[in-house]
């Protein structure tokens, strides 16, 4: 494997709302090919320090820095580097499955969108339902179509919240052998998640997040996750 | 037929991916309307409006008649008031505060925005913004401007009986013009926010802007005003791209929540929508709120107090609609007597529903209301505490005002705190109305379908609030207060505050 620089870097990170942290500082770094795991117990903060990496919230103190640059959603460089996936149920009511995934594939300028799509429609078992618009799709399929718009775009850094949720076992365990392929590609990723084998499957490090932030092995990091049920 | 069969336009820019989306979104929706349902509901459309701008035209030109005659005959209220305001400083204190009202409105609903679809699937996209943004922004203001141009018509019509249609036309036009300017000023904001030249230039706007369209109508400031608002609009052409995402998707989520309250005609819905936040109130009483109580209707009512007190962190609209109705009172030669007394009930109704923040919030999560060990009717009447207390003040200063100007003797000052105490209650009665049966089978009337009880439903609250005002405004006819009037009042502001104690809004045989 070769030495692969640092894409994110977080030093002493406050998150939280209106000044009020909802958990402990936060110092870690994320180097191309690595996937760091976040856990923690609900409300621990996890998807708030989420969306804090990846710019779409101000820190309360600390800087986020995405290849040495302050996270900033707003300059263009920052989203073409950054693909963040959260739970947000948001689609055009008039645009097909497929009309969404081209639209992100011509967005990011891919050489061959429509073939892009086919692939992605292929891999998230989506081709049945790829000409209807999301309203007549189940929650699981919107889910689907969420994280194949997520993943199909080029990103050095891939940001994904709680990405197993709604999602049968077959399509997790794909999502993980994905998850590790792109991250064997290069991409850093970070994977906030409530699933100790997705966590095992993927992660070669796991950040657990609590009242103190700590760094730690992905099997520990799955223990606190196994024990928090 | 797929979508990928069909001939894409290429979508490699921002440009394109705008228009690819709303040209996916235009096909979709022409699959799905059949040309005999387009034309009913163009038909209706069209009646409905039509109907509605009848009604209008003929509503102003009765009261157009009205003034004319009241403008020779005594005065209103007031027969001989210890101060005379023009009636021009009216006419331009109304257009001062609507011209501000427009500034604070297009701050919060943008006026650049992106819905939640938009902001979900454009913004991460890394391509310019200013595609996006742009034409949405285009066709508000100009629909803003030519909207308000068409509502001050009426309204210089009305003020200003002695000028020509022509100076009625360049009045509208100066207004529309002035309005699509703060608009350009609020966009302007949008990307610089901390501004204070900016924040200047729209006082100064707004002042012109009242001055040109209420006193001094003419071409020259009608053309004055549209170059102005053309300037203006295109300073933001190049900066559109730059308004920060968070703001864009902010801007957009209000006003969408403007938009569905509109639309399912939701007043409460409205004023949280609109609402802003204050950050610097949410510590506001939290040692009295730290204090022990004894009883569990103690503890809600101090969480009440706590409540509103953050919520109102200034009653700056309150003491607007005050000022007004003073103003209305000491205009010169005397709006008609039922026009002043309109303007009373309106204010009434305006600021005491402005003090049903809290009462709307709680009815947004019905279980707050069962997490304290006191029944229902405490539950509604420690609620509507604050906003009695608060009405009853308001209601007391409205009085003295009155007093001073010789509208009444001082016990209208009794009369009117009384009244206040039922307006208060009434706050709560219409902040915890509860929604529209939309499943219902629509009434037919002139302007369309209408949902069956939506009129009752707007009319909650409202209709205590204007019973607690009756006496008062029968006393202000009379010129006098009579002891009967007197308790009268009190007794129907008691009356109110039980039945909205009493009453619970989610028992349909109650509502």
């Amino acid at each position: 494997m070769t030495v692969r620089g640092t894409v994110l870097e977080a030093e002493r990170l406050l998150v939280g709302y209106a000044g009020a942290p909802v958990c402990g500082e936060i110092t870690v770094s994320v180097a191309a090919g690595e996937v760091l795991g976040v856990v923690g117990f609900n409300g621990a903060g996890k998807s708030t320090a989420a969306r804090t990496l990846a710019g779409r919230q101000v820190p309360i103190s600390g800087d986020v820095k995405v290849h040495g640059l302050l996270a900033n959603p707003d300059a263009v460089p920052f989203r073409r580097e950054v693909s963040a996936v959260f739970d947000e149920d948001l689609f055009f009511p008039s645009l097909t499955v497929r009309e969404h995934l081209l639209l992100v594939a011509r967005g990011h300028s891919l050489p061959e969108p429509e073939a892009s799509v086919e692939e992605e429609l292929t891999f998230f078992g989506l081709h049945a339902r790829a000409d209807v618009v999301p309203e007549s799709l189940s929650s699981g399929q919107r889910r689907r179509t969420l994280l194949a718009a997520g993943l199909m775009r080029p990103a050095s850094l891939l940001i994904l919240d709680e990405p197993e949720q709604r999602l049968d076992p077959v399509m997790r365990e794909a999502l993980g052998r994905r998850i590790r392929t792109m991250a064997d590609n290069g991409t850093a990723v970070v994977l906030v998640t409530h699933d100790p084998q997705l966590l095992r499957d993927t992660a070669s490090s796991c950040l657990v997040i609590d009242d103190e932030v700590t760094l730690g092995a992905p099997d520990a990091g799955a223990a606190i996750i196994a024990g928090s049920r | 037929m797929t979508a990928l069969a069909e001939p894409h336009p290429a979508v490699d820019r921002a440009e394109e991916i705008v228009r690819f989306t709303r040209w996916s979104a235009r096909r979709y929706n022409r699959a799905r309307t059949s040309l005999p349902d387009l034309f009913v509901d163009v038909y209706v459309s069209v009646l409905a409006l039509g109907c509605a701008a009848a009604l209008a035209v003929s509503f102003v030109l009765a009261l157009r008649g009205e003034f004319a005659k009241r403008a020779t005959s005594d005065g209103g209220l007031i027969t001989d008031p210890v101060f005379v305001l023009p009636s021009q400083a009216l006419e331009m204190m109304l257009t001062f505060t609507a011209l501000a009202a427009v500034v604070v409105l297009s701050r919060r609903l943008g006026p650049l925005a992106l819905g939640g679809p938009e902001s979900a699937w454009w913004l991460s996209l890394p391509l310019d913004r200013r595609p996006m943004v742009w034409g949405p922004y285009l066709r508000r203001t100009a629909l803003s401007g030519a909207g308000a141009a068409a509502v001050y018509a009426p309204f210089s019509i009305l003020t200003a009986l002695e000028r020509s249609p022509l100076t009625h036309a360049y009045a509208a036009a100066t207004f529309g013009a002035a309005v699509a300017a703060v608009i350009g000023i609020a966009g302007l904001l949008q990307e610089r926010p901390g501004a204070v030249g900016l924040k200047v230039a729209a006082g100064v706007v707004v002042a012109g802007g009242a001055v040109g369209a209420a006193l001094v109508p003419s071409i020259w400031t009608a053309g004055a005003a549209v170059v102005l608002a053309v300037l203006l609009v295109a300073l933001v052409s190049p900066r559109a791209g730059l308004v920060p995402g968070s703001e864009l998707a902010r801007a957009g989520a209000v006003s969408g929540h403007v938009g569905a309250s509109f639309y399912f005609m939701d007043t409460n819905e409205l004023l949280r929508a609109v609402r802003a936040e204050n950050r610097a109130a949410h510590r506001r009483g939290s040692r009295f709120f730290a204090r022990p109580s004894r009883r569990p209707f103690a503890a809600l009512l101090r969480a009440d107090i706590v409540a509103f007190v953050r919520l109102h962190p200034l009653p700056t609209t309150a003491v607007l609609w005050l000022v007004a109705c003073a103003a209305v009172m000491m205009v010169d030669g005397g709006l008609p007597l039922f026009a002043q007394l309109a303007v009373l009930g309106i204010a009434g109704c305006a600021a005491s529903s402005g003090f049903g923040a809290v009462a709307r919030r709680a009815a947004l999560v019905p279980e707050l209301d069962g997490l304290v060990p006191v029944s229902a009717a405490l539950v509604r009447t420690s609620r509507a505490f604050m906003p009695a207390v608060v009405m009853t003040l308001w209601m007391i200063l409205l009085g003295a005002v009155l007093v001073v100007l010789g509208a009444a003797g001082p016990m209208l000052i009794l009369l009117t705190g009384l009244a206040g105490i039922g307006m208060g209650a009434g706050t709560v009665r219409g902040a915890t109305r509860p929604s529209t049966d939309w499943s219902a089978p629509p009434v037919e009337t002139p302007f369309g379908p209408v949902p069956r009880a939506q009129l009752a439903s707007l009319m909650r609250g409202v209709d205590v609030t204007v019973l607690s005002l009756m006496p008062v405004l029968l006393t202000l006819y009379l010129g006098a207060v009579a002891l009967p009037v007197l308790l009268v009042q009190g007794v129907i502001s008691v009356v109110v505050f039980l039945v909205v104690a009493m009453t619970n809004p989610h028992d349909k045989a109650s509502a």
